[in-house]
């Protein structure tokens, strides 16, 4: 060896030392210029560079993608509760508009009374019990008073029982205990409407020559007093002559279906002093 | 003869990995220069004519996909490998605070030779680099290279560092 063992390593150092100061000279002057292995290994290097860059891309754009995901999650579930508010919102609406047509029905029926009428909503119902009764939310305060007819826009509902100064019971007329004078409109056959309980009613002590046919209207008759005439009752369902009796079995179907009954009209008479 | 051929590979990736995917790290103008801390491991551990080339190949790359000035890195780098060469005979090279001071100094060196060398090159003014970038950078690199050495240990990355020349004491 041309150089000692010992200083070898500083004749190495000062080779490349000077070899990297003269490529740096060289190119400080001639900057434009692009050598073969600085080409080579931009050559090598670029595709490496793009599959790398694609694949940061693809992982920006699926962090993107989940950030916009994780956006659409709280927009969705800010919609859903919206949705629910205002589903909500217009079922009251519906609600009200529902109410409304009813009460239309119940005013259109007022008016054709010459008693007065005072509305009111039935706030407890106890149909599926022993006794068929309803609760309405007027009472004394409002004239109502015991044995008061009480309608529907459908027809006849019951009369009156009892009564608080805000709130009354009703006996409907699918009652037992309940008993309406009525008529076969076809006919004019008279007789009395007993409550059958959920069975519906029967018009007793319609002579057995009398034709009733199923179908029949059965309205009040006023014979009682306590029903205006004409109101609608029920239809008549079915009919059946007993042998050796004197009238036949009327089953008859009541107009009102007590199971949606929501608003109701109470028919106040105004007593007038006996002369 | 594997390890020499694929060793330059090696170093290309690395210098594409951090041109590429360490620059997404929202630093700023600092950039995480992990070939510097490969170049001073070299010179605490590689013989001078393997780890001058290794500083080459590497500062050679550098030049070719970051460098404006073609050189300039292979200049540095080998100047920071003999630098830290001939320290490393005088101190003890595996202590984690020594190697993060040391690596955060060649770093400003790095920046204060690139500093000087636009000045008298091309008459360019960018003092202001040094504590805008380089200082902070230093920071960064100096806190990360006793993590890197660590790693760069266990990948026994210089499978023939040993029986070379092992850092020494005082």
């Amino acid at each position: 060896m041309l150089i000692p063992r010992k200083y070898q390593s500083i004749a190495v150092a000062a080779v490349l030392l000077i070899a990297s100061l003269a490529i740096l000279s060289y190119s400080t002057i001639r900057l434009s210029e692009t050598g073969l292995l600085r080409k080579v290994v931009l050559e090598a290097a670029a595709p490496v560079e793009d599959a790398i860059n694609i694949s940061l891309q693809s992982l920006h754009e699926v962090w993107n993608r989940y950030l916009f995901l994780v956006g659409l999650e709280d927009e969705n579930r800010r919609l859903r509760k919206q949705n629910a508010g205002l589903t909500e919102q217009l079922n009251r609406y519906r609600e009200g508009h529902l109410e409304a047509l009813r009460l239309r029905k119940l005013l259109d029926l007022k008016e054709g009374f010459p008693q007065r009428a005072v509305a009111a909503r039935v706030i407890d119902c106890n149909s599926t019990s022993l006794f068929k009764t309803i609760l309405i939310n007027k009472g004394t305060a409002d004239g109502l008073r015991v044995a008061l007819p009480i309608l529907s826009d459908r027809g006849v509902v019951g009369r009156i029982i009892e009564t608080s100064w805000h709130a009354s019971r009703v006996l409907l007329l699918i009652d037992g205990n309940s008993n309406i004078d009525g008529l076969i409109q076809r006919s004019r056959a008279q007789g009395i409407l007993q409550g059958g309980g959920s069975a519906g009613c029967n018009l007793k002590y319609i002579s057995r020559a009398e034709e009733v046919r199923t179908g029949d209207v059965v309205v009040s008759s006023s014979l009682s007093g306590v029903f205006p005439k004409g109101l609608l009752i029920g239809f008549v369902t079915g009919t059946s002559r007993s042998e050796g009796g004197l009238f036949q079995r009327i089953d008859v179907a009541p107009a009102v279906d007590f199971e949606k009954l929501e608003e109701v009209l109470a028919l106040i008479e105004d007593k007038k002093p006996k002369p | 003869m594997i390890t020499y051929s694929l060793l330059p590979v090696l170093l290309l990736m690395l210098v594409v990995v951090q041109t590429t995917i360490l620059d997404l790290f929202p630093l700023g103008l600092i950039s995480i220069e992990i070939s510097l801390i490969v170049v001073i491991y070299a010179g605490f551990h590689l013989d001078a004519l393997r780890g001058g080339i290794l500083s080459l190949v590497l500062g050679f790359f550098m030049d070719c996909l970051t460098s404006a000035i073609f050189g300039l890195y292979t200049f540095l780098y080998l100047l920071i490998f003999y630098l830290t060469m001939i320290l490393a005979e005088r101190m003890y090279g595996e202590r984690p605070t020594l190697i993060a001071v040391f690596t955060g100094l060649c770093t400003l060196v790095e920046g204060l030779v690139i500093v000087l060398f636009y000045r008298f090159a091309f008459g360019a003014d960018i003092l202001y680099t040094l504590p805008k970038v380089f200082l902070p950078q230093a920071v960064v690199v100096g806190l990360l290279s006793p993590l890197f050495f660590r790693l760069f240990h266990r990948l026994e990355v210089f499978p023939h560092a040993e029986g070379t020349r092992p850092a020494q004491r005082i």
